[in-house]
């Protein structure tokens, strides 16, 4: 009795032994996800011709902010580009927040007659979707989205599971007599919505704003299939054209006039870390942001009646 | 509350507006173009508009380059072009789904390597040329070599027109000048691959933190055959009077040349992560290397030096070979669903062999993206950043102007070229894999894992080359090469070969 006063130790607490242990393990995975883009920083301030010359270095031989020179001073595309993800990320979050947001919320709402068609209605989109060609013949076509931001925004705009999310949150989170006592003080249905369970539920649109925020970053397949004006190519797109197009010109080096005039016009090693990192580092300020709410919002939404 | 209420209202409003606004702009651009093709439909004088498809790094002023060359275009066949560039490593996924759904297009750019060619004339995504280019396209066929033509078809037909440029092709040694001059090299003699020892030798001798002979892991050791499908170890020999298909690894020749690369190997000479190595650019970028084997064209030297920034010099390590791949690097083809193929086919015999407009569409806008020299040179200007196009890809390369650095008679080099070239005994046969696609697969896979280590000498071929051809053996390449030798037969004794 008296040792374990001594020891002042929780009950629940592990072992200082397994604590040492836990926490090392939890480090070297941490650090096993953190090295490798600590790796590309080092390798877009490294010097060309070291780079060359020696290959990959934890510690070059000579540091260099030449990449960034280069991005920026030949990089107008590059900045528009920025600009056109800033933009889409943006736009497309602020919609598809507003669009999942009132879903669900219908759809949480017991007193709503059609709640299960349209649950129905969105999880089908979850288990079956028309693939690829009748989508782009529906965007491209149907709608006559091509070449247009719209294309970047819309087809990510709607989310099945995200609409299930955010349901299980509301009828969860948002308890059904707060409702009913506001509609006996007068409330109408907007007003309950968006005094009364939107503020209620910020765990969980945070979440889903930032599931969303990434979705639209980091998407580049839409902008392959749906975008061909240069100056509407969104960063990821641009960075993944970059990198197929390197692995197509060495995969064909066989032919000798395409490579001869291809391999000029792709950026070096360094530039490509230096294009990585910019393009990382916008996103990575999200998540403070939003972290407030986030473990909080996967948990309560995770858990079902 | 009901200013809330009102603001909430603004907010919706304002979302709706913007929706409107920018949809209108999207559906603007589009019925435009719409306009633009339907209305060459309707009266016989309205130009036509062509929509071209071309692979390459999208370039900014492209549609400015393109209202001039419509200008152009309209005088002479009445149409205009639209041109789309679409980035190398995109161009092979978007386009198939571009066929796919059927998206108008009319002149697409094909080749061996991106979208490829055969299997898609074979799909029927292009359209069969055979009489367009009997009626259409006479110049075009006075202008271009036979050979590219001949070589192109597909079962016997015409699916596009081949850009005439460099026809073989032909191995080199490059060496990095720079070593050769300092050890005093001679390198007039070396051409097989035992003869390039000595200098392997006095290099790795005497800068030991050279690589000495670089590759990457797509490199074969050169034999005098010709492979009947690209990336698999089937082949017919070059001088082959009875066409029969051999496994490449079973050949006397590969049998030689492997246990080289494996001398070569265990001296140090290749670098110990060559089976791996994706690319050599860093090598060529610092220089730090001797010699390497390459596929060349007219004047390649130059370009290379000129990329490098060192001089780089070679001399020829095969003869020079027509093969399928070869004649198959740039063709445009009319696409299927084209609307207006005959006038694609005109626009086509046009830009193979007028030179204002085949110059025009690969340097731009005269006096904006370059100046005229005189009649035949031409020199970029700065703004020529903003269209820098791959020529091979766009047409008849022989009638581009010279830069002021080529040879006066860079065309008369590739005219002789082409002319020394001889024809693969297997030249436009083309196999097709539909019926034996699992076992081309399950091939494939027991490449991958043997190829590189075998090619570049990082296994002993003693022990692993019986090995490899057993599994390959397993993989079902014995069913592949029945197929192939059967297809081969059959397209001989149609040709009369």
């Amino acid at each position: 009795m008296a040792e374990v006063i001594k020891k002042q130790r929780d009950f629940h607490q592990v072992s200082r032994g397994w604590n040492f242990i836990l926490h090392l393990i939890a480090g070297i995975f941490s650090f096993m996800c953190v090295f490798p883009f600590l790796f590309v920083v080092i390798i877009s301030l490294t010097d060309e011709k070291t780079l060359a010359t020696d290959g990959y270095r934890l510690i070059p031989a000579k540091w260099s902010l030449e990449a960034y020179r280069f991005v920026f001073e030949t990089g107008d595309t590059l900045l528009r580009s920025y600009g056109v993800t800033i933009l889409v990320t943006v736009v497309g979050t602020i919609l598809s927040l507003i669009m999942i947001s009132l879903y669900s919320y219908a759809i949480s709402r017991k007193s709503f007659p059609y709640r299960r068609f349209f649950s129905i209605f969105a999880i089908v989109t979850m288990l079956f979707n028309g693939g690829m060609i009748p989508t782009y013949m529906v965007v491209s076509q149907l709608l006559g989205l091509k070449d247009t931001l719209w294309a970047l925004i819309l087809p990510l705009a709607m989310n099945a599971f995200y609409i299930m999310i955010l349901r299980t949150f509301y009828s969860t989170s948002v308890p059904e007599p707060i409702i009913e006592s506001a509609r006996i003080d007068g409330a109408g249905d907007f007003y309950i919505f968006l005094r009364i369970v939107l503020p209620l539920s910020l765990p969980g649109l945070a979440t889903i704003g930032l599931f969303s925020t990434l979705g639209y970053w980091n998407d580049w397949f839409n902008a392959l299939l749906y975008i061909d004006k240069p100056s509407l190519v969104p960063l990821q797109s641009m960075l993944m054209r970059i990198e197929s197009s390197i692995a197509f010109i060495q995969q064909n080096s066989q032919n000798s006039s395409l490579s001869l005039t291809a391999l000029q016009s792709i950026p070096q090693d360094t530039s490509r870390m230096a294009m990585v990192v910019l393009a990382t580092l916008p996103i990575i300020f999200a998540y403070p942001f939003f972290q407030r709410y986030f473990v909080q919002g996967l948990t309560v939404g995770a858990v079902k009646e | 509350m009901s200013k809330k209420r009102k603001s909430f209202s603004l907010l919706l409003v304002s979302l709706m507006a913007l929706a409107l606004v920018v949809s209108a702009c999207g559906g603007n651009g589009n019925s435009a173009t719409n306009n633009s093709s339907a209305g060459g439909n309707g009266k016989g004088e309205a130009p036509v508009n062509l929509i071209w498809y071309t692979i390459g790094t999208p370039q900014k002023d492209v549609d400015r380059v393109m209202e001039e060359v419509s200008k152009y275009t309209q005088e002479k066949i009445n149409a205009t072009i639209t041109m789309k560039m679409v980035d190398w490593g995109d161009y092979q996924q978007k386009m198939q789904v571009n066929v796919a759904s059927g998206e108008p297009m009319d002149i697409l750019f094909t080749s061996a390597g991106g979208f490829d060619y055969v299997q898609n004339a074979r799909k029927g995504a292009f359209m069969e040329l055979d009489d367009l280019l009997e009626q259409y396209g006479k110049e075009l066929k006075d202008t271009i070599d036979p050979a590219f033509l001949e070589g192109s078809k597909v079962d016997g037909h015409n699916y596009g027109v081949p850009a005439n440029k460099e026809l073989p092709q032909q191995e080199v040694w490059r060496f990095n000048k720079g070593l050769v001059d300092k050890y005093n090299l001679d390198i007039t003699n070396v051409r097989s691959l035992d003869s390039i020892e000595p200098l392997l030798k006095t290099i790795k001798e005497n800068e030991p933190t050279i690589t000495t002979f670089a590759m990457d892991k797509n490199y074969v050791p050169y034999v005098p055959y010709d492979y009947v499908i690209t990336n698999l170890p089937l082949a017919v020999k070059l001088d082959t009077t009875d066409y029969k298909i051999v496994n490449i690894l079973e050949t006397p020749e590969m049998k030689e040349a492997l246990s080289t690369m494996r001398k070569y190997y265990q001296a140090g000479y290749v670098a110990p992560e060559a089976a791996t190595t994706g690319s050599t650019s860093d090598l060529m970028t610092s220089g730090q290397w001797f010699m390497d084997r390459a596929q060349t064209q007219p004047s390649a030297d130059n370009l290379w030096s000129a990329s490098y920034g060192y001089p780089v010099v070679s001399t020829q390590a095969s003869d020079a070979i027509i093969t399928n791949t070869s004649v198959q690097g740039s063709i445009m083809a009319i696409s299927a669903n084209s609307e207006y193929p005959e006038k694609a086919m005109e626009f086509l015999n046009l830009l193979n062999t007028d030179p204002v407009l085949r110059n025009m569409v690969d340097s731009g806008i005269e006096g904006v993206h370059y100046k005229k020299l005189d009649d035949t040179h031409y020199e970029n200007l700065a703004e020529s950043k903003n269209y820098d196009m791959p020529s091979y890809s766009l047409g008849n390369n022989m009638l581009l102007y010279l830069n002021p650095s080529d040879a006066d008679d860079k065309w008369e080099q590739f005219k002789q070229f082409n002319a020394e070239g001889v024809n693969s005994p297997i030249l436009s046969f083309n196999f097709d894999s539909t019926k034996v696609a699992t076992q081309m697969a399950a091939v494939q896979n027991v490449k991958e894992q043997f190829w590189s280590s075998l090619m570049t000498g990082t296994v002993d071929p003693e022990s692993y080359l019986p090995k490899a051809i057993e599994k390959f053996k397993e993989a079902g390449l014995d069913q592949v090469m029945a197929e192939a030798q059967t297809q081969l037969d059959a397209w001989r004794a149609e040709n009369n070969k």
